[in-house]
């Protein structure tokens, strides 16, 4: 009975959310040639927000810390059974995975993209230390552990890392779901775009696959088991990849870049 | 001691499971409202959100088992992947697996998650306006650059194969 009090509202709001979000049903937009499908469970995102965003006192009341914290500390239990799906995604594609297995490794090395096209800018816009903790990765659980472990999160490079989380956290799903359309309709291969769906959290890998399997439903199958599979193995080696790759990469631009905008060698920042 | 609270954690776990699944119901019951044309509810699509109710209670007793594993890169594997290991497992053994999981509606599933995922960013709205400005243009070169470089590797190595 105190449970039901505590969420029974919790879960009816979110039962509202799903109604409204599933009548709007997936949407698809033209932006000139490049079609951009948003699906139900983006606007399950925008409602869930903007439906807080209502000033009123039993919004306030409804949304409660003790509520809104059971929605973040069990998010990942809701999620399992989607994360089981997916193995249903794999098995039957299993022997066209392994055979592009080599390809699934070597596409890891793509996130290293967040420092080429993240470090320049933010050191043009003189960014410096929160750079480091902006561009070294999506600034997923990975990230965050190592910068806040290396230089503490109050630090500058720490303040870099967790606004690229929140960031991610809050919009990453919207924002996935329109990168990988907007990939397609450049006139990448579905197959290569699906397997690089896999590369931030499971709800952004999910908001991309699933935006594009409603574009090309006929690969709907391949695209969702491709996806799947290179999240599983960004599981494994992401952290490897940021660790080996990722940071003496920086290290090397950081120096570079800044001795040619500040007319001096800086130091990039280690731990002390 | 320990032993009671794991096993009360994993109890409540698996009433939240029972919460998803259920949740995963709704929506696909919904979705046929909406239009009628997509996936059924059928007796299939009953045991199918069993089993996935299964596999993420076995994932997480296997992730439980794993933290006492000495090796890291075992250790720190998050929860989700165990899942869809054990998943992927089961449904290379048996194709009876992988045909009552796929009567249950895939999109069914992410609604509900992401709803959880947006009511659980709200009380964290009011820090985005302690971002600067900076950063946000750094975070829209972070996101695409991640996944323009990816899908461009991507498609250099599909096309060498």
């Amino acid at each position: 009975m105190k449970y039901l009090k505590a969420y029974g509202p919790l879960i009816i709001l979110v039962l509202l959310i799903d109604t409204v979000s599933e009548m709007i049903s997936t949407q698809v937009f033209k932006i000139g040639k490049i079609e951009i499908s948003i699906l139900p469970l983006v606007f399950a995102v925008i409602i869930a927000i903007l439906v807080y965003l209502i000033p009123a006192k039993p919004i306030k009341k409804l949304y409660n810390d003790k509520r809104v914290k059971f929605a973040g500390k069990y998010m990942i239990l809701i999620m399992l059974p989607l994360m089981a799906r997916y193995g249903a995604n794999v098995a039957p594609k299993i022997n066209e995975i392994i055979s592009v297995g080599w390809v699934f490794l070597v596409h890891e090395l793509g996130n290293l993209g967040t420092i080429i096209f993240g470090l320049p800018v933010a050191l043009l816009l003189g960014l410096r230390e929160e750079a480091i903790g902006s561009t070294l990765g999506l600034g997923r659980e990975g990230e965050l552990a190592y910068i806040s472990e290396k230089y503490t999160l109050n630090s500058p490079e720490g303040r870099g890392v967790l606004g690229i989380y929140l960031i991610g956290t809050i919009f990453g799903s919207i924002i996935f779901s329109i990168l990988a359309p907007l990939l397609l309709g450049m006139g990448f291969n579905y197959k290569a775009v699906a397997m690089s769906a896999g590369v931030g959290s499971s709800s952004m890998m999910t908001a991309a696959s699933s935006s594009l399997a409603a574009l090309v439903p006929k690969h709907s199958d391949t695209i969702l088991s491709f996806a799947a599979a290179s999240q599983l193995l960004t599981s494994f080696i992401g952290t490897y990849i940021m660790y080996f790759l990722a940071v003496p990469l920086q290290r090397f631009m950081y120096t570079h870049i800044t001795s040619l905008l500040d007319k001096k060698k800086e130091v990039y920042p280690d731990h002390d | 001691m320990t032993k009671e609270n794991n096993l009360y954690e994993l109890f409540k776990d698996a009433v939240i499971l029972l919460l998803s699944v259920s949740l995963v119901l709704f929506v696909q019951w919904v979705k046929l409202i909406r239009n009628p044309k997509s996936t059924p509810i059928t007796t299939d699509t009953l045991i199918g959100l069993g089993m996935l109710w299964l596999f993420s209670l076995l994932g997480i007793v296997i992730s439980m088992l794993m933290k006492k594993v000495p090796w890291k890169i075992i250790q720190g594997f998050p929860i989700l992947g165990w899942v869809s290991i054990v998943s992927l497992i089961f449904c290379l053994l048996s194709s009876y697996c992988v045909r009552v999981i796929n009567a249950v509606d895939f999109l069914s599933l992410t609604t509900s998650v992401l709803a959880f995922a947006g009511i659980s960013v709200t009380h964290r709205l009011k820090e985005l306006t302690k971002i600067s400005w900076k950063i946000l243009i750094v975070a829209i070169f972070v996101f695409f650059g991640m996944y323009f470089m990816d899908t461009l590797i991507s498609q250099i190595a599909l096309n060498l194969s």
